[in-house]
């Protein structure tokens, strides 16, 4: 345990330790589809870049930032921030490609970022990619762990992305200390209908759920669901440690959730020896990109040998010993 | 589980998923049965949603938390008539193209439920909410009662409301003014009927349950309050009442039809039934749109002047 801790310990003062301050003055502009606010997508992003200004100071580290940016209004907002020569230009969802793969041509000496994506863009793109199937993991372990009824709950939004590597590093997670564990994998095919995530949760949960989980921000209506269940043991497992400190996180008996921070002063970084773009950043526990954290409230629901089996995995996963292969899981 | 459970499953959450939906849709029978259709009762349902949640959110822990979800219903009730009656505004008196207008109120809506929430509020929060309130002895008969008699007050007020927006609609003096204005306005002008008095009250009717319908999402259903919480379930609804004929139990059968579609694709998707979920979410809309269709050939009995402007010193 100590070793383990240490290790964990040590590879996180690292991942801090790696990138330096920046030379001289960087501006950064974040476009959202959502709001900085929203305890989710968008917050993670913006708390992370908050994150790094405050670390190097507003003097060295500019921010700026659009949000309800829906991608046909997305170009003109990108459009100003690169006209007036901001360095770093994050378009942060997937539904920005296009644009930014545009844009990038526009303006070649801007740094433009978009994500999640494990394609490796222009020389002027960065883009970044959360190896959610780490997270997953150690969720479905505690998940398989906890269940009574067997059967556990999936509320996905659609199937791509960091959800699918999220939702299939889940499966493998609980198979791994349940293997007749049934998992109920089904989507609402939105990112932010939190009433249909809700209905969803519901459904799972008449059909005999009693852990569930569940990405992207739309998962709070699924956790509003699950705390309906006030005196109930159903449970559910977090994909944004946000969901840690809401009035509904007796529910929560853990979470896991991005810190783009690394991912920020990669670019940072890279930007200023040269690298405008043309990489691939991945997010995993072992360069920080992930946090995780136990709910202490939830009490005797969340026993010591779970914890083992989950720090286990953790530390595993870190140290890659363990390597999880997503890609053929078919619910 | 068995064929049983899982019938029975879509059947009890169904219903209460309906609920939205039907509130929306007898209001905006009202609108349409008295020529004007409301596309902004997305904007409204936004409103009510966030006005509703209002009280809960900051009467906690005090005195008045007991009777916060009843203010918060009242709110939206209210919110929704003001913004129905600016509708009106625009719409009958300035005569303003509807389907625009509806947009705009729809927008207008949507913008300030989410600026205020931000600037009031902050983060997705959830509420206590409605408690569900099982009708004593109903409740335990065997299916049904799980069916029908076990949800919140909500949901027994919006079917009981069926009947009596039947009997507005079709018993009543006022429902036979506002069934004349929507379908031979002149004739109802030159018999003394104030054409533009009954569009006014039959868009503040509509707006009052749209803001009710907004309130049930965040009270009763979601128990929570986010930007886009009513995600086109306005739009669905003024759909629905295409769909419903114009009838308030056409309307009610729409609303129903649509939720059990929904709790149908979410259940084939949690029993493991090989089927892709991209067609399983598409399952509502494309028998809402296949069922329109099929109602388009059927004998119309819809508000012939629909969607037009009445100007009394028009010539015709």
């Amino acid at each position: 345990m100590k070793k383990t801790l240490a290790v964990l310990v040590t590879l996180m003062v690292l991942a801090g330790a790696v990138y330096g301050a920046p030379k001289s003055k960087v501006k950064i502009a974040l476009i959202i589809e959502s709001t900085v606010d929203d305890k989710g997508w968008g917050q993670a992003m913006h708390d992370a870049i908050v994150a790094v200004q405050k670390k190097y100071g507003e003097s060295l580290v500019e921010y700026n930032y659009s949000e309800k940016m829906k991608p046909v209004d997305a170009g003109s907002a990108a459009r100003q921030y690169a006209s007036r020569g901001f360095d770093i230009i994050i378009a942060h969802g997937a539904q920005f490609k296009n644009l930014i793969l545009e844009l990038s041509e526009e303006f070649p000496k801007t740094t433009f970022a978009f994500g999640t994506n494990a394609d490796v863009g222009p020389r002027n793109v960065f883009t970044y990619m959360p190896m959610s199937e780490e997270t997953g993991y150690i969720n479905g372990v505690i998940a398989g762990m906890v269940t009574k009824t067997g059967i556990i709950g999936v509320v996905g939004p659609v199937d791509a992305g960091d959800s699918a590597r999220y939702n299939r590093g889940f499966w493998l997670g609980v198979k791994s200390v349940n293997p007749k564990a049934d998992i109920k994998v089904a989507h609402t095919g939105s990112f932010a209908d939190y009433v249909k995530a809700g209905e969803l949760a519901q459904t799972q949960i008449k059909a005999g759920a009693d852990v569930l989980t569940g990405a992207a921000q739309q998962a709070t209506g699924a956790l509003r669901a699950v705390a309906e269940y006030k005196d109930k043991p159903i449970w559910w497992l977090g994909q944004d440690t946000l969901q840690l400190s809401i009035p509904e996180s007796f529910k929560v008996i853990a979470a896991a959730s991005y810190d783009y921070a690394p991912v920020i002063e990669a670019m940072i970084d890279k930007r200023q020896v040269g690298t405008l773009g043309g990489e691939n950043i991945p997010m995993t526990f072992k360069n920080g990109g992930f946090i995780f954290k136990y709910n202490d409230k939830v009490g005797t629901v969340l026993t010591a040998a779970i914890r083992k089996a989950a720090d286990k995995a953790r530390a595993d996963i870190t140290a890659q010993t363990l390597k999880i292969d997503w890609q053929p899981v078919k619910y | 589980m068995n064929g049983g459970s899982f019938v029975l499953n879509i059947l009890i959450l169904g219903v209460p998923f309906s609920v939205a939906l039907l509130l929306a849709g007898l209001g905006e029978t009202i609108n349409q049965r008295a020529g004007v259709f409301n596309l902004g009762c997305e904007g409204i349902m936004a409103m009510g949603a966030f006005v509703a949640f209002l009280p809960p959110y900051f009467l906690a822990g005090t005195s008045l938390a007991g009777s916060a979800n009843l203010i918060g219903l009242a709110l939206a009730m209210v919110v929704g008539t003001v913004l129905g009656l600016l509708f009106a505004l625009v719409v009958v008196t300035f005569r303003a193209p509807q389907g625009i207008a509806g947009i705009g109120l729809q927008m207008l809506g949507w913008g300030i439920a989410g600026t205020l929430f931000r600037h009031y509020v902050g983060g997705v929060t959830g509420v206590p909410g409605i408690a569900p309130m099982p009708i004593p002895v109903l409740s335990k008969i065997p299916v049904l009662g799980q069916v029908l008699f076990n949800h919140n007050p909500l949901v027994y007020i919006a079917f009981l409301l069926v009947p009596v927006f039947w009997y507005i609609l079709f018993k009543t003096p006022w429902g036979l003014k506002v069934r004349a204005v929507g379908t031979y306005p002149r004739a109802a002008d030159s018999l003394g009927i104030r054409v533009a008095r009954v569009r006014y009250q039959a868009l503040a009717l509509g707006g009052a349950m749209a803001g009710l319908a907004g309130a049930y999402l965040s009270l009763a259903q979601a128990k929570m309050f986010a930007d886009d919480l009513v995600a086109g379930r306005g739009f669905i609804a003024v759909a629905l009442v295409y769909f419903g004929r114009w009838h308030p139990v056409g309307v009610m059968l729409g609303a129903l039809l649509f939720s059990l579609a929904q709790a149908l694709q979410l259940s084939i998707q949690v029993a493991g039934i090989d089927f892709p979920y991209e067609f399983a979410v598409m399952l509502p809309y494309v028998l809402v749109i296949v069922v329109l269709a099929l109602v388009r050939k059927a004998r119309m009995v819809g508000p012939t002047e629909l969607g037009k402007p009445f100007d009394r010193e028009q010539r015709v």
